[in-house]
């Protein structure tokens, strides 16, 4: 990776060209839908609000830098907490007891908070090779689980990982430890529990290695997936053959990302007012995965990574030098996001049909929808004209 | 050339640069003067107002940008509703898998609305007796299974949406689409195994190229492989956006485009597809699915929910009438898959996708991978009144051997498909890297796609086989940009 990808100069000239000819044929685009769909046309230069049109270049650094910042070391810390569950739930499935229940159950919560930072980036290899329907689907399917665990069916790793995406990953695990309203001790798992949860956590802890290797090395015996978003806009990349798609594809998982959070995750369960559609129900843990969500989208935007020492580049450093005003907003409304859902009352399985909360989780929605618009409406013109 | 100019050799090098420049502009402006205006339509509108320009892994998953308030909310019901996981009764939320299923959310195999992959799950395989000999209409066998004696004899378990013209009669005791997975405490129909036979071939210049065809195993629920002679047909999911602006083509238009005795002589047949419709109770133009088979979207959905998933739904429902989901569920699924937008194009500046354009005009693919044509009314009014480049006709055509399944399907024969669309093409591998082309998956890339046509599309083939390396480059970077 050692050349910069610069624009390349034909397409500035190109769209210059472009509106010369526009002009000599004296009928210049006009309409905004066809303006605000020009590919490219506009080159680097942009005109902000309040200041005289300014000329800033994006760096193509940024999207390297939100793979091998945020993405690959964000699903790292995901395996890692994988094996540190599947470890924990071998300890507390060979001696249990509330010291080891406990274990398993606080090393799920970790793995979870790691899990939902990457939402936002769950394209790619998660989709393609099945990772994420192994790992995180939802709802669980209890009826054939319940059958399952009442049946004698022999328990090995190879049944465990032909049983459907309904009977395994997270809610299942989530299910198994922590019962149906987070009340479950150790010794009310049956031995059958015990003989499938060491193998769901198993199965579980390969997957989410997998997903990190298809980013960092690649699997499969195709190459790795970071390579593909870091070379946009060079020649032969298929899948993003411009600055600007990779560019939008950080923007768009993040939207995605609130998007689900705002309308499905606390606008299902609110307009149902109904704990059953709360995604971590078993484990009251709805709120701290919608806060991760948010923290994840947060991540992206800064192009850094909680615990990453480097030096943060990413679309907020772009957005920052276009419109300085603008990125502060950004920042702004994400801790507002995120002090708005730290004023739900816990447990927000409770607070749903809880009409002295309502507000609060109206409010938290409403900030969520606030930082999605001001992305939608705000950044994306900005990224389509880089 | 005026035979009075003359060029005296002092001045020539001043005069030879300046005509240079002028010639550099000229032949850079005119091809962007007479292109104008395809940029501003044909190459960026793909979809006419349903078109946003998003080239990432949600390019298919976009509502159309020219719905009400009222419309969007509708849209958004629907697309909770393609995201259900549905899981065995009885269940707090989305209850009703099964008994067979071949997946339990459409988004499962339609990933981000877009394929599916030729592996468990998303990969399905029809499967029917040989055709009956006497005529095809006066063999209706069945609107659907729910007063389909026939039908619901053979399926006590579970209802199925089949329609057959008699050529394709279901199976005893399999129906006529293998259900690869069930409910706990009940075998699958069948265990369906994929293996891949490769064949080398070579390009006109002498390049080696690969292509892969699926060998498909079958294992039935008594450890014996398919009887021979059954017929089999194994398709991956297509992408579902833009379906609204198919429905909303006039007949007409699609029926002009016809010429199934190829009258004209050109080798291109189009032929279309009569299928049934469940609710009309008469044969239709088909429009959706691989081979036409579906004549609209609520049918269509339909008939996935009850034979993908197995959840019985108002238009296929239970023998007592129930259904495990409702009439707005089906009705907002149904919005959501005709209000998907159709992503804007992407590189059409670059002179090699202009190129590639010519040449797929050239090769003569535009003759059924129809670029430009309108739609009519609809009852959805985004989708109505609008310029569309699908690069589709909708017709069946003979696409060869290579590619036959040998199921036919209403009028459809077993060698005959549905033209593919091709809008949104270039963002296969964005939305879902590593999944195939064409209707099993078997291509690996848009070469090897192009290399696998056959019958009236041979004459084609050879074209893309016998260009020079940069041209089959430069077509392949202008499917790219679709």
């Amino acid at each position: 990776m050692g050349s910069q990808i610069r624009f390349p100069l034909t397409i500035n000239l190109l769209g210059l060209t472009l509106v010369l000819a526009s002009m000599v044929s004296g009928c210049g685009a006009s309409g905004s839908s066809s303006q605000a769909i020009s590919p490219g046309a506009s080159g680097t230069t942009l005109a902000v609000a309040g200041s005289s049109a300014t000329t800033v270049r994006f760096n193509p650094q940024i999207l390297r830098n939100f793979v091998d910042n945020v993405v690959v070391p964000s699903n790292n810390q995901f395996a890692q907490r994988a094996d540190v569950l599947s470890g924990a739930i071998a300890a507390f499935t060979k001696a249990p007891n509330a010291q080891t229940l406990k274990n398993a159950q606080s090393a799920w919560v970790k793995a979870r908070a790691a899990w939902e930072q990457t939402e936002c980036f769950g394209f790619g290899p998660a989709e393609s090779l099945g990772y994420d329907g192994s790992l995180d689907t939802w709802p669980i399917n209890e009826t054939d689980l319940k059958a399952l665990i009442k049946s004698s069916d022999k328990l090995t790793a190879a049944s465990v990982e032909k049983l459907k995406e309904t009977e395994k990953g997270f809610h299942v695990m989530e299910y198994l430890l922590f019962g149906t309203d987070k009340s479950r001790q150790a010794k009310d798992l049956t031995p059958r529990e015990l003989e499938l949860l060491p193998l769901l956590g198993a199965d579980f802890a390969q997957n989410a290695n997998r997903l990190a290797d298809a980013w960092s090395k690649g699997v499969e015996g195709k190459p790795a997936y970071r390579t593909v978003m870091a070379t946009a806009g060079s020649s032969g990349n298929a899948a993003y053959p411009t600055v600007q798609a990779g560019a939008a594809q950080i923007i768009e998982g993040m939207l995605g990302s609130l998007g689900e959070v705002a309308d499905e995750k606390i606008g299902k369960a609110l307009e149902k007012k109904d704990s059953k559609l709360a995604e971590s129900r078993f484990s009251f843990n709805t709120l701290t995965d919608i806060k991760h969500n948010v923290m994840g989208s947060q991540n992206a935007y800064i192009g850094t990574f909680a615990d990453a020492k480097a030096t943060s580049l990413g679309i907020s450093s772009y957005v920052a030098q276009v419109n300085p005003a603008l990125d502060q907003k950004i920042k702004q409304q994400f801790e507002a996001a995120l002090t708005a859902l730290d004023k739900v009352p816990e447990p927000f399985e409770k607070s749903i049909s809880d009409p002295k909360a309502t507000a609060s989780i109206k409010a938290a929605q409403e900030a969520v929808n606030t930082l999605q618009n001001t992305l939608e409406k705000d950044v994306k013109p900005l990224l389509k004209s880089v | 050339m005026n035979p009075q100019f003359r060029l005296s050799t002092r001045q020539f090098p001043k005069v030879a640069i300046l005509f240079a420049i002028a010639a550099i502009i000229a032949i850079g402006l005119a091809p962007l003067l007479t292109h104008r205006i395809d940029l501003q339509t044909q190459d960026l509108l793909a979809g006419g107002d349903t078109t946003v320009v998003n080239r990432t892994s949600l390019a298919f998953s976009q509502p159309a940008p020219n719905l009400t308030d009222k419309e969007v909310k509708l849209h958004k019901e629907g697309d909770r509703g393609f995201g259900d996981t549905f899981v065995t009764a009885p269940a707090p939320v989305n209850a009703g898998l099964g008994p067979m299923f071949n997946n339990s959310s459409c988004t499962a195999c339609h990933i981000h609305d877009g394929r599916g992959m030729p592996t468990k799950g998303s990969l399905l395989v029809r499967v029917s007796l040989p055709p009956s000999q006497s005529n095809l209409a006066g063999q209706l066998t069945a609107a659907n299974s729910g007063n389909n004696l026939h039908q619901s004899s053979l399926f006590e378990s579970q209802a199925e949406a089949s329609v057959s013209l008699g050529n394709a009669p279901p199976v005893p005791g399999l129906g006529t689409q293998l259900q690869d997975q069930a409910i706990y405490g009940l075998k699958p129909k069948a265990t369906v195994e994929i293996n891949w036979h490769e064949k080398t071939a070579v390009y006109e210049d002498g390049t080696p190229y690969q292509l892969r065809s699926p060998l498909i195993d079958i294992i039935l629920p008594n450890g014996k492989p398919l009887p021979p002679g059954i017929l089999t047909s194994a398709r991956v999911p297509p992408p579902v956006f833009g379906h609204g602006l198919l429905e909303a083509i006039p007949e007409g238009d699609i029926l002009a485009l016809a010429d199934p005795q190829d009258k004209n002589n050109d080798g291109i047949s189009g032929k279309p597809n009569r299928v049934w419709d469940v609710r009309q109770k008469k044969l239709v133009l088909g429009r959706f699915g691989l081979k036409a088979n579906n004549p609209n979207l609520f049918q269509q959905n339909a008939a996935a929910y009850v034979n993908d998933m197995g959840v019985t739904n108002p238009l296929f429902p239970e023998k007592n009438d129930t259904s495990e989901i409702d009439l707005k569920t089906l009705n907002a699924v149904t919005f959501y898959t005709q209000t998907l937008s159709v992503p804007g194009r992407t590189l059409i500046n670059d002179p090699t996708t202009q190129k590639g354009e010519q040449l797929f005009t050239q090769a003569n693919c535009a003759a059924c991978h129809i670029a430009s044509i309108k739609t009519g009314k609809h009852p959805v009014k985004a989708v109505a009144n609008q310029s569309i480049y699908p690069y589709t006709d909708l017709l069946l055509h003979n696409m060869g051997e290579g590619l036959a399944d040998g199921r036919p399907d209403f009028e459809a024969s077993g060698s005959e498909w549905r033209t593919a669309p091709l809008w949104g093409l270039g963002l296969t591998q964005t939305v879902l890297p590593y999944s195939g082309y064409l209707h099993d998956g078997r291509a690996r890339t848009l070469e090897e796609a192009i290399l696998w046509h056959g019958g009236e599309a041979e004459r084609s083939k050879e074209i893309f086989r016998t260009m020079a390396k940069t041209d089959r480059t430069a077509l392949v970077q202008f499917l790219n940009s679709l």
